[in-house]
């Protein structure tokens, strides 16, 4: 009969670090990935071999994603739809602005003496990355551009994202492996 | 009862209640209880035995976690250039600069083909597209960067450096992507003219269209 009594005893597991590990970790989890990840859309990205490696990002970056659609997307929001606004850019536009007067952007130097003006533009000397989709036509990341170069931008320095591996291929292929 | 210090003298109180209660003739007396300081020890040393199921329970959470979540980090990127004269209409005029162009002609754009375990993005199998230096065609983008190499090699097309005088640097180069190319494509050329080290990258074009 002691040793029933003591075999329960033990069984008694305490579950009260566990539930608090699992809530640190859920809250830990839940804010990380919403906040590193509004910026960065689910998107195949194509394969480059020659490629700057992204490991330090600066803290203020302009990201547009572009979807197979065409949608130019920021922050979860879409500012250019494709298939809805077809040749009318004015969302590209508001959100190149947007960067323009919301973020801490670097300014290209202006020479001694120069002043800002439509001759000696205030040019952003910080690029722009642009993550677009494998098998995005290129006149969706065409039409992006040519906005990016407007006066009421003036972004002159890009970035195109690439990604080490191909994922598609690896999906296809896990797919036929199935 | 206290001691030197001023503290009750638990030792000295207890044999004073042995002596008020004296046990009778024939009957042992035996201490039960451990000295304090032994019973704090010993129940110290009972919660230090920490029950460790539930930390592997987590560890094993985690390394499920981590190889189930697809984190969409961004693993690199390659750095281009647009014409920054094109937005600044300022009447400021550039001086004409020779550049290498390379158009991206599709030949095939493949069949629409629904991406695995997607709802709204295809691929295209059977996608083709060739490159134009000048003249010549790339059929492959082997075909590309042995060109481009050639061209990197050949003194012609190097142009003055003007950060440093006296110098010369590999030629601008200009990606020119025609109707139906893709993201993909571009970045494939963008990629092999890195590769060769022609470094500045301009768009040109139509804008694919």
């Amino acid at each position: 009969m002691a040793n029933l009594d003591a075999v329960q005893e033990d069984a008694k597991l305490d579950m009260t670090p566990m539930i608090d590990c699992v809530f640190l970790l859920m809250i830990f989890f839940v804010l990380v990935i919403d906040l590193s990840q509004t910026d960065l859309e689910d998107l195949i990205l194509p394969k480059a071999k020659y490629v700057q490696p992204d490991d330090q990002p600066p803290d203020v970056r302009p990201i547009a994603n572009i979807n197979q659609g065409g949608d130019v997307i920021y922050k979860g929001n879409t500012y250019y739809a494709a298939a809805q606004h077809g040749e009318n850019y004015e969302g590209m536009k508001k959100l190149l602005v947007e960067w323009r007067n919301t973020l801490k952007l670097t300014y290209k130097p202006l020479k001694e003496g120069q002043a800002v003006s439509a001759k000696n533009p205030n040019i952003p000397d910080d690029p722009v990355l642009v993550r677009a989709d494998k098998w995005t036509e290129w006149h969706y990341v065409g039409k992006f551009m040519t906005a990016c170069s407007q006066p009421y931008a003036q972004f002159w320095k890009l970035e195109l994202a690439m990604s080490e591996i191909d994922k598609e291929d690896k999906m296809l292929k896990a797919q036929k492996a199935k | 009862m206290t001691d030197a210090l001023g503290e009750p003298d638990l030792r000295r109180r207890r044999w004073a209640l042995l002596a008020q209660n004296p046990p009778e003739p024939g009957e042992t007396y035996t201490v039960t209880s451990k000295p304090k300081r032994k019973q704090r020890r010993d129940a110290a040393t009972s919660e230090s035995e920490v029950d460790m199921t539930p930390m592997i329970d987590v560890v094993f959470l985690l390394i499920v976690f981590f190889l189930c979540i697809d984190f969409k980090i961004l693993e690199s990127k390659l750095p281009a250039y647009l014409p920054k004269d094109t937005g600044s209409r300022g009447g400021g005029t550039m001086e004409p600069q020779e550049k290498l162009r390379i158009r991206i002609v599709l030949d095939r754009r493949g069949e629409k083909t629904l991406r695995p375990a997607a709802k709204n993005a295809y691929y295209w199998p059977g996608h083709k597209v060739h490159f134009s230096v000048g003249a010549t065609r790339a059929d492959s983008l082997d075909d590309l960067k042995r060109e481009l190499e050639e061209l990197h090699r050949d003194p012609r097309w190097s142009v003055p450096d003007p950060k440093r005088p006296g110098r010369m640097k590999p030629m601008s180069v200009v990606i020119e992507p025609d109707a139906g190319t893709v993201y993909g494509d571009v970045a494939a050329c963008v990629d092999a003219v890195k590769f060769v080290g022609f470094d500045d990258i301009h768009f040109g074009g139509g804008g694919g269209r």
